[in-house]
């Protein structure tokens, strides 16, 4: 008797107080979705989330392009822990905890071209101007969050996909599938979400030369530096345009890893330049008698 | 008045014609060598030795003996103290059922300012790392609380009045402890008009340069008991490194303790991995803070001014300990913190629930003090002719508020076994007779108590790892399980229900 009433208070708690490891994802079905917690909020419940999940691991490992399915992976695998821890991580830090009062947007209007450029050399602006550069994108190419339920970690995932250009200017590391996958790879030592530690299965898509770069260069140095250099979600770019890059990276105890661009370009020539020769003395062999 | 002929003293154990005959040696060769001696001295006019003494005078069986306080404070200014209804110490104590039935008992309760205590019914405690981990505790339908709140100086000022209302007993306050020592061998070949054998009675010498010899000396005189050191007794424990941060609070108007809400008042505790905050109503819109922290956060909190002072206690019911813990980093602005998180993470289920307390709104003019916590415990609280009790016998953290309801226990049972001794013919002071009861019924006691207040403070000092989740789980576990009494048996381990 009395633990058949014991049994029934444990059943009549809360939703909330039941699922006790999915604490922000209160479970409902898809006749009645709640109301979105914030403008553009698509509320999931575990097992659109899972779903999710999954299929954009699988497709945008097929096509490393879609940028949209890497970002749904990103939101749906950011919650339970990691997206709060990372929002613990600014909270701790008194810059990162301006960040999120001021909440900032990294757009093409708070970044403005004309301002970036006549920014001296060296600095963070301009190396984030000749990124844009080199690379050809602008700062608009980021979705917004939709798929995390609080508010506030939604913007701390917007946070650190709007960052992520500054950390390609920051390392070097170029947009193209290689450089990608080192960057991630950094960012996974440094900010623990799971997206950018699922994207190093990209590694498996790399030709066998670039692969044994990964592993032999990059790899390492992305561990080595994620994990000893600073938060870098707390860098509040917005402030940091004019300042010395290099100044910057030693504030934050980061190191620039090797140019990828130009170890391939210098591989490429040298490539060519044995290709011809081998053609030189090819020919050479069939023309003599 | 000061007993000071021994016959009248020893009146109960000898035959009156002997004691008459004592008493015209004693007139006749009273010096004022000869100490004036006493059945009980208790050193110390806390609310453990005033209870003692209490209990000793309110029982018939031990009403008549001759009872010494010596207390080295001015208990006059005890028995005179007032505060106005809007002001409140901020050394108050929350009174088990238990304790509440022994101050009735010894007629103390009636004298208590009754305007000045608050019963509470609920009880709110949770994890400040996983918020979803809480209990609750309600007072069982017969009782009309889980216990009572009051300041220190009322239950004081109460028993001292119980006191005076008996025979009285010598009141040496003002008055400080130069030396214990025990008596002087007797003299050999025992004259024929040989004084009493004092050899085994402690002698009290006093300030006055007066000396008191005790058949039963008690020590209720605190953490540093002159006592205990006169008996030799040796105490265990360590320093938790952590500081008590005490203060009066007014709290807002909307508040859910006021005693005119028909849900009852509730106490608060939330549990920060530095340590618990607890919030403890007093009447009306009055509540009492307890906030056990680490040394460094203490002297932040109370550096801060007022008002951030206050946004830092509604931060430690609101916040996480995230915030918290960054907020304890600026010198000042906390109320701008409060305010910015309160408006990403609004409370506003909690608040409307109940279960966090109200906003502080003010804090009483110079009621912010902090004290270091310890553990201590007497390996033994008897030795020949001496007894201790209340903190010279135990400290405990203070989380559970069982200090003061451990000293009154203490006085409960001693007063108990010098009754049984009494009504038995057996020597009050004799450790076989007498004391070795009070020890046997309380040392264990205390000591599960001790423990377990102190496994708590671990339990909960863990800030990461698989032992946060666990406690949660056992929390909660708890609380769903209270209608298979293990919420009650917690409280009656808790409260004496």
């Amino acid at each position: 008797m009395a633990y058949a009433s014991a049994s029934r208070r444990l059943l009549n708690l809360p939703p909330s107080q039941r699922v006790t490891f999915f604490t922000s994802t209160r479970g409902f079905s898809v006749l009645n979705r709640p109301p979105p917690n914030y403008e553009g909020h698509v509320p999931l419940n575990v097992f659109e989330r899972g779903a999710l999940a999954a299929g954009s691991a699988v497709m945008s490992l097929l096509n490393p392009r879609r940028g949209d399915l890497i970002a749904a992976l990103g939101e749906t695998t950011a919650t339970p822990y990691f997206i709060y821890r990372l929002r613990d991580a600014m909270l701790c830090n008194p810059t990162g905890r301006r960040i999120l009062r001021d909440r900032p947007r990294i757009t093409s209007k708070s970044m403005s071209v004309e301002k970036l450029r006549a920014l001296p050399e060296n600095t963070v602006g301009q190396a984030y101007m000749d990124w844009l550069d080199r690379e050809g994108v602008s700062p608009d190419t980021r979705d917004s969050v939709k798929y995390i339920d609080n508010e506030e970690c939604a913007y701390v995932m917007q946070r650190y996909r709007e960052s992520h250009d500054f950390y390609h200017a920051l390392t070097g590391l170029p947009v193209f599938v290689e450089g990608e996958v080192a960057l991630k790879a950094f960012e996974f030592a440094n900010t623990l979400l799971p997206m950018t530690g699922l994207s190093l299965f990209a590694v498996t898509r790399m030709k066998p030369a670039e692969r044994s770069r990964f592993w032999h260069t990059y790899l390492p140095w992305a561990i080595g530096n994620g994990l000893k250099s600073k938060e870098v979600i707390n860098v509040y770019w917005e402030e940091e345009l004019e300042r010395d890059v290099a100044d910057l990276r030693a504030e934050l105890g980061l190191e620039r890893p090797p140019d990828l661009r130009d170890t391939r370009k210098t591989l490429r020539e040298q490539r060519k330049t044995a290709k011809e020769k081998s053609e030189k003395m090819s020919g050479l062999m069939a023309d003599s008698p | 008045m000061a007993v000071g002929n021994p016959s009248k003293a020893l009146s109960p154990y000898i035959c009156s014609s002997c004691s008459r005959s004592l008493k015209l040696r004693s007139r006749k060769f009273a010096t004022a060598a000869s100490p004036d001696i006493y059945d009980v001295v208790c050193v110390g006019g806390g609310p453990a030795g005033l209870s003692l003494l209490t209990a000793l005078r309110s029982s018939k069986a031990t009403s008549h003996l001759s009872l010494a306080l010596v207390e080295s404070q001015d208990l006059d200014r005890a028995q005179k103290w007032h505060l106005p209804p809007d002001q409140y110490s901020n050394r108050a104590s929350s009174l088990t059922p238990s304790s509440q039935s022994f101050l009735s008992q010894i007629g103390a309760w009636s004298h208590i300012d009754t305007s000045r205590v608050q019963p509470y019914q609920h009880m709110r405690v949770w994890d400040g790392l996983s918020s979803t981990s809480r209990i609750s505790f309600d007072s069982p339908a017969p009782e009309p609380a889980i216990a009572h709140m009051t300041e220190n100086q009322n239950i004081i000022r109460a028993l001292l009045a119980r006191l005076d209302s008996l025979e009285p007993i010598s009141l040496l306050d003002k008055t400080s402890i130069t030396d214990i020592h025990l008596g002087p061998p007797p003299s050999s070949p025992a004259p024929e008009h040989a004084s009493l054998n004092l050899s085994s009675y402690p002698h009290v010498t006093l300030s006055s340069k007066h000396t008191i010899a005790a058949r039963l000396l008690v020590g209720a005189d605190g953490l540093n008991s002159p006592v205990r050191t006169f008996a030799g007794i040796q105490t265990r424990g360590w320093d938790y490194d952590r500081h008590g941060v005490v203060a009066t609070l007014k709290l807002s108007s909307e508040s859910s303790h006021n005693p005119e809400n028909p849900r009852g008042v509730t106490a608060y505790q939330r549990f920060l991995p530095t340590g618990p905050i607890a919030l403890l109503a007093l009447p009306g819109p009055y509540a009492s803070l307890v906030w056990t922290t680490t040394p460094t956060q203490a002297a932040r909190l109370k550096s801060l001014n007022i008002e951030d002072f206050i946004a830092t206690v509604n931060a430690a019911f609101r916040l996480s300990v995230v915030d918290l813990d960054y907020m304890f980093t600026l010198s000042s602005g906390q109320l701008s913190e409060l305010q910015w998180r309160e408006s990403v993470s609004p409370n506003t289920s909690a608040e409307a629930n109940g279960d966090i307390p109200a906003y502080v709104t003010s804090v009483q003019e110079s009621s912010i003090a902090s004290f270091p916590l310890r553990l201590r415990h007497a390996s033994s609280y008897t030795t020949h002719r001496t007894a201790l009790i209340g903190d010279a016998a135990h400290t405990i953290h203070p989380l559970a508020g069982q200090g003061l309801n451990m000293g009154l226990a203490d006085s409960k049972s001693l007063a108990s076994a010098v009754e049984y001794a009494i009504t038995h013919g057996a020597d009050t002071g004799s450790e076989m007779n007498c004391l070795d009861k009070y020890n046997i019924d309380m040392w264990m006691r205390n000591n599960r108590l001790l423990g377990a207040v102190d496994k708590l403070h671990w339990l909960y000092s863990v800030k990461s790892g698989p032992v946060v989740p666990f406690r949660g789980v056992g929390l909660r576990a708890v609380d769903a399980l209270g209608d298979l009494g293990l919420k009650r048996w917690f409280m009656r381990q808790a409260g004496g229900l």
